[in-house]
């Protein structure tokens, strides 16, 4: 499967997902907007040695996943794109930083191995924090809210346009790509000497494309505003949602659970 | 060159994220001046025509490498710095939401090192001054690849920098430097190339869409060759430069798989990051120097941490049972909705 229809399949199984009726799903998006941004901010300041603090964070993901019906498997190809970069990054530190943290059953373990793993963990968490946002709130509604924390209109309508056209335009791309493989005796991607031309064609036809959609839009009596539609009122379960998590959030990093948990047992 | 949430700190997050939406704001203003309402749809394709073109890969001769085109100064060179900038921005949102390619709080980091170096440094300073208004092959190939590397270049040694700020990885500043830039130098010629043989079709099937064409002034400016040719020439001595050092201190350099190491896509070469930082240290030991540092720090991190991850795996246990159970009473609920449906 080429990268063009695996991008596709991933976008359109997103907004299948988006669409579902689940408790998190009925939660006003903003709601979710706060959540989400609160827990990557808490997660990401950990300190890098800081693992025992990071792990009950997985309590929300974990929850929300079962909650919103959210698959397992949708997060692994994320993680896949994520991890690697995370991972190297971070892959050196236990040869960098060698210095004794503990022993862990008469085992040593170093500094930089603590620092390597926090990094680790920190991407799966950030990764399906951000996954469970985009699973659970369609993209329309979360355009709404970025409007209404006064995010330009301009700006906001070119992401709405630009995920519109997404699959319109990956789907010309893979049709271009199929009629070149076909006709070019089954070598990998395009040859160097050709890509101009097949980018310039397809830029050519997304030239092509905006200006139908410029007429049919304007013909719809389309005056330079992008109409969105009219926003949600937030009830009290949503603000009650929003507040309680946030706080769990603070709470699980001003105290280490997992040592509290621990010290029962240690 | 996307960066996750995982390598930041919130404060570097927060900092990049005000610097980057400044510079939305002040290019929506921009757009908003010369508001015309056919660019609205243009610029929402747009975006969706780099999401796709960088999904298609060429061959790099004698690598075995492949890249793509290079996203901020194609728009650019079309739609002009303002209007390119909230495209990129766009994508970069849209690619973290949908791919996890870079993280959202990382999103500022990411839009500053790959939309704000192309659109207002490398576009202004480099492309339009060799290409000037003389709108030939010569010119846009000089432009495109040398404002391509450098915009890239600067992208990555940012790369750097905020990492490095945020202290989470223990790479020394200049192995990490040594590391990104000539692997972005790589990448940035093959986006440098592909990008300007995009443009140089544009110019050839429809130059009206290059960002301050004008058909009257172009005429006359094929005379000024001369100019073109010193400028390929410089070019080409510092990229030549760039390249030989590059050889010399990584000897299979230009068979790393780039785009990889770049932290786009598949695993294979990334070995190579952790070959060569692991070279710098020149040791494979991998347990710790016995013996704690002296302090109340470490005594501290020793005595509560042992029992934090047995803590901590406890937790994770009775997280994963939770989800576990409501997965499956959400499953049995389903199951006997449809199967009353059916009795009845």
């Amino acid at each position: 499967m080429s990268k063009l229809t695996e991008s596709l399949n991933k976008i359109r199984s997103l907004e299948e997902l988006s669409e579902g009726v689940t408790v998190i799903h009925r939660l006003h998006p903003m709601a979710k907007l706060v959540t989400t941004i609160i827990y990557l901010v808490v997660v990401i300041s950990f300190y890098k040695y800081n693992i025992s603090g990071l792990i009950p964070f997985f309590i929300y993901p974990i929850l929300l996943m079962s909650l919103g019906e959210i698959p397992y498997k949708s997060v692994l190809p994320r993680l896949l794109i994520a991890l690697p970069f995370s991972f190297f990054a971070g892959l050196v530190n236990p040869f960098l930083d060698r210095e004794l943290a503990f022993f862990l059953f008469g085992i040593p373990v170093s500094r930089g191995l603590l620092s390597f793993l926090s990094i680790l963990i920190k991407t799966v968490l950030t990764v399906m924090a951000v996954l469970i946002l985009i699973a659970t709130t369609p993209m329309d509604k979360l355009a709404c809210q970025l409007i209404r924390i006064k995010v330009p209109r301009i700006f906001v309508m070119q992401i709405m346009l630009t995920y519109r056209y997404l699959t319109l335009l990956i789907t010309e791309a893979a049709g271009m790509m199929t009629a070149y493989h076909l006709r070019s005796g089954g070598q990998k991607g395009i040859r160097l000497e050709h890509i101009g031309t097949f980018i310039g064609q397809l830029l050519l036809r997304s030239y092509d494309r905006a200006e139908k959609v410029y007429t049919a839009m304007k013909c719809r009596g389309f005056n330079g505003e992008y109409r969105f539609a009219a926003q949600e009122k937030m009830k009290a379960g949503d603000i009650m949602y929003g507040l309680l998590l946030c706080a769990f959030f603070l709470l699980l990093r001003r105290f280490n659970i997992s040592v509290i948990i621990g010290s029962f047992f240690g | 060159m996307h960066m996750a949430d995982a390598l930041i700190t919130p404060a570097v997050g927060g900092v990049m994220m005000a610097v980057s939406a400044g510079a939305i704001g002040y290019s929506v203003k921009k757009v908003k001046e010369e508001f015309d309402e056919k660019k609205v749809p243009l610029m929402g394709v747009m975006g969706a025509f780099v999401f796709a073109g960088q999904m298609i890969n060429f061959t790099i001769p004698a690598t075995g490498s492949s890249g793509h085109i290079g996203g901020g100064i194609l728009l650019a060179a079309l739609l002009g710095p303002y209007a390119a900038f909230l495209v990129i921005s766009a994508v970069l949102l849209i690619q973290a939401l949908f791919f996890a390619d870079g993280g959202l709080l990382a999103l500022g980091c990411n839009i500053f090192n790959m939309g704000f170096f192309a659109c207002f440094i490398a576009y202004p300073l480099i492309y339009k001054q060799i290409v000037k208004k003389s709108f030939t092959t010569k010119s846009i190939t000089a432009g495109a690849i040398t404002s391509v590397v450098i915009g890239l270049q600067l992208g990555a040694f940012s790369v750097v920098l905020e990492t490095l700020i945020s202290g989470i990885t223990e790479l020394p500043f200049t192995s990490f430097v040594l590391l990104m830039q000539p692997i972005h130098l790589a990448i940035g010629l093959a986006e440098g190339i592909a990008t300007a043989a995009v443009l140089c079709f544009v110019l050839k099937s429809d130059p009206a869409l290059l960002d301050g064409y004008d058909r009257s002034v172009s005429e006359e400016s094929r005379m000024q060759k001369k100019r073109v040719v010193a400028i390929l020439l410089a070019a080409a001595v510092i990229i030549g430069g760039f390249v030989s050092w590059f050889a010399s201190s990584y000897p299979d350099g230009l068979e790393w798989s780039m785009e990889n190491v770049a932290g786009t896509a598949e695993l294979e070469a990334e070995g190579q990051a952790y070959h060569a930082a692991a070279g710098i240290q020149e040791s494979t030991a991998f347990l710790p120097d016995y013996g704690f540092k002296n302090g109340d720090e470490s005594s501290a991190m020793a005595g509560t941490s042992v029992s934090g991850i047995i803590g901590g795996g406890i937790t994770l246990g009775l997280a994963c049972l939770a989800g576990y159970i409501i997965t499956y009473s959400k499953k049995k609920k389903k199951l006997n909705v449809k199967t009353n449906g059916i009795a009845e």
